[in-house]
């Protein structure tokens, strides 16, 4: 994926719900289904996220959370850079009526 | 069918009660995730790309109608109305939610089903062959020897953690459909030369980051001694299997850095060191595990039934069907049936709800209330009579599962991949899709006859690349999915690793590139008798390596 290498790599917090294991990504206040919310860190903001990534195992409302690259699209949409999160935040593509797709979320999002 | 007893029930009633204190706990933050994980684990829980999996054990991939039931109405229920077959011959679904899962595993309880070993470093599910109890090469039905190692094995103090899983395979018949050499233990029931029953053992066999085909340590083990034989093996294992390395734990590694003979040297050591009688399998109560997988009720039949041979006569897409998905039954005027749960272009191994009561409903009416998962990922149904072959195949018709295609180029494994898998390195499922499109031809696909392609989206390997005649493999590529191409791997008897066509290829060009190696097999086989295996067995792979590239464009290198 063509990341910029002017500005240092953007990232985003994501995780599962520990409830329904669904993907979530962290607003900077709390964690939200919606991709497009995702507060989004370059440089010096990074280490906010990765103490908010060591907070979310303290505090267990999530599981597995990961800091992951993402590139704005040429409208500022948040794409995560590699395919496996773009599947992530569809849903199986060989099922496109469940996960976030079939809600018809993410929708600037494509593989 | 094996039925529970009061011990059984009881083991899988206090499980699912103790596993429901233990969600209670992790939702109310009692327990951290890592507390958490080892104990959903050992309940078949984990947690995947987009939600949480759930892995019912189906023993030895047998199960009747009430059950296969019991699996629709949890799909519809607790998860998204579908489940799916894996190569373990057990049943996911792929989208419980946590604070459910407790329900769902009092519903299996129900049903005399749960989802315990089917994770974690323990014994897993023990498999056998699909066709057990009713084919003409079997000298005796896998299925009791393969109940007793699943009581032996079930909660075994001593071996619940193992340096890594352990999954053992077993097969009574001559031909192996269980691929007992791909297996941490393989057991091979065989006959010695006074006619005794007893076992072939076979030991670290094994896919994933390094294969290896298993090596016999015993050719004729009496019945009497399996346990502690198995106990012998077990315990060189657990104490001489690395711990240290995750991609080194399995016992294969073991086998292979002391090698067979040392390995076998050392079980050998500890089996003699045992106690002898009352390590000793109770005859009485492998008699009484046998009772249950007793022959049903066979009918008196001819071999040859007329009704079956006319609606063959009548109808081609029957006799198309019958031609490719019957295998022989021992007795008279019975077939199996092989159900392909491989429609074209439709994800491997993926059953509705609707399709599992289907099933059912054929089962209860016309196999004897059983069935069978097999590790191709689809269903037997073991004991049809001829005269009612058509009427089973109209319902499966119906039920969207008669494609004929057992056996066949369509008819692929294939892991769920990284349309699911927190595991995976590139999808598996949109390739077999892919190809099976290309292919979908039926009469193409007689031509080209049996040619099984394995498809996995990681190097673990569940969708058993490696043993595929054509083997695929998905990988991360720079950040682009990419496909390694094996041929001349074989589950069965001499049974092989398959060997690498070359560099890896992207995902468009897959479904190319085995019609091209599907054109060189067509143009270089001896004949329509010669299997694909066979030929590549014959030619060598580098023949194949050709069709790699476009035939337009000059081969770049070697590859």
């Amino acid at each position: 994926m063509a990341i910029g290498k002017r500005q240092p790599e953007a990232v985003i917090l994501s995780a599962n719900a520990l409830l329904d294991g669904a993907v979530v990504y962290h607003d900077g206040s709390g964690w939200t289904p919606h991709l497009e919310a995702a507060r989004v860190a370059r440089g010096d903001e990074v280490s906010a996220l990765e103490a908010l990534l060591a907070a979310s195992e303290a505090q267990g409302d999530v599981v597995d959370a990961l800091l992951l690259p993402v590139t704005p699209d040429a409208r500022g949409r948040i794409v995560p850079n590699h395919y496996r999160e773009r599947i992530r935040a569809l849903g199986p593509t060989v099922r496109r009526d469940l996960g976030p797709q079939a809600r018809g979320e993410h929708r600037h999002v494509s593989l | 069918m094996y039925r529970y007893d009061e011990f059984d029930e009881r083991i899988v009633r206090d499980r699912v009660a103790q596993f429901r204190e233990q969600v209670a706990r992790r939702v109310d933050g009692s327990l951290t995730e890592e507390e958490f994980t080892p104990l959903r684990l050992m309940n078949g829980l984990y947690l995947q790309l987009h939600a949480y999996m759930l892995r019912v054990a189906i023993p030895y991939g047998t199960l009747d109608s009430r059950q296969m039931r019991q699996l629709a109405m949890i799909a519809d229920r607790w998860d998204q109305g579908y489940g799916h077959f894996t190569t373990r011959q057990n049943i996911q679904f792929n989208w419980p939610k946590l604070p459910d899962v407790p329900d769902i595993l009092a519903a299996l309880a129900d049903v005399e089903m749960h989802a315990i070993q089917t994770s974690g470093n323990c014994i897993r599910n023990v498999t056998a062959d699909h066709f057990a109890g009713l084919a003409a090469d079997e000298i005796e039905d896998p299925r009791p020897t393969a109940e007793l190692i699943r009581q032996w094995s079930t909660l075994h103090p001593e071996f619940s953690f193992l340096p890594r899983k352990f999954k053992i395979a077993v097969t009574g018949a001559a031909r192996d459909r269980a691929a007992v050499a791909v297996h941490d233990i393989g057991i091979r029931i065989v006959a010695n030369e006074a006619g005794e029953i007893g076992y072939s053992i076979l030991v670290g066999g094994g896919l994933g980051r390094s294969p290896f085909i298993g090596k016999t340590i015993r050719d004729f083990l009496p019945k009497a001694e399996l346990l502690a034989y198995l106990e012998a093996i077990m315990r060189v294992y657990n104490l001489g299997g690395r711990r240290d390395n995750k991609y080194k734990a399995r016992i294969k590694i073991l086998v292979h850095e002391i090698g067979t003979e040392a390995f076998a040297a050392r079980v050998e050591k500890e089996f003699s060191a045992r106690n002898g009688p009352p390590a000793e399998v109770d005859a009485a109560e492998l008699a009484r595990i046998a009772a249950y997988f007793a022959p049903p009720a066979y009918q008196a039949l001819p071999a040859v039934s007329a009704p079956f041979e006319a609606a063959k006569a009548r109808d081609p897409a029957f006799a198309r069907f019958a031609a490719t998905n019957l295998f022989a039954h021992k007795v008279p005027g019975y077939t199996a049936i092989t159900v392909s749960v491989k429609p074209i272009g439709k994800p491997p191994g993926d059953v509705t709800s609707d399709q599992m009561r289907a099933l059912a409903d054929i089962a209860e009416h016309f196999s004897f209330d059983e069935m069978r998962i097999t590790h191709v990922q689809n269903v037997i149904l073991p004991h049809v009579r001829l005269d009612d072959v058509a009427d089973v195949w109209a319902a499966l018709v119906e039920a969207g599962l008669a494609t004929p295609n057992a056996g066949l180029i369509t008819d692929i494994i294939a892991c769920p991949g990284m349309d699911y898998c927190k595991l995976a390195t590139a999808r598996s499922i949109p390739i077999a899709q892919d190809i099976a499109v290309r292919f979908a031809d039926a009469e193409r696909q007689a031509l080209i006859g049996p040619l099984g392609i394995k498809i996995s989206g990681c190097i673990n390997a569940c969708g058993h690349h490696h043993v595929g005649a054509i083997g695929i493999l998905g990988l991360d590529k720079a950040g682009v999915e990419n496909y390694q191409i094996t041929l001349g791997g074989d589950p069965g008897d001499g049974a092989s690793l398959g060997e690498r066509l070359g560099p890896g290829v992207g995902a468009d060009a897959v479904p190319d590139v085995i019609e091209r190696i599907v054109d060189t097999y067509l143009a270089v086989r001896a004949g329509p008798g010669e299997a694909f295996i066979d030929t590549v067995r014959r030619v060598g792979v580098d023949s194949f390596k050709p069709a790699l590239q476009p035939a337009e464009e000059a081969p770049r290198e070697a590859a």
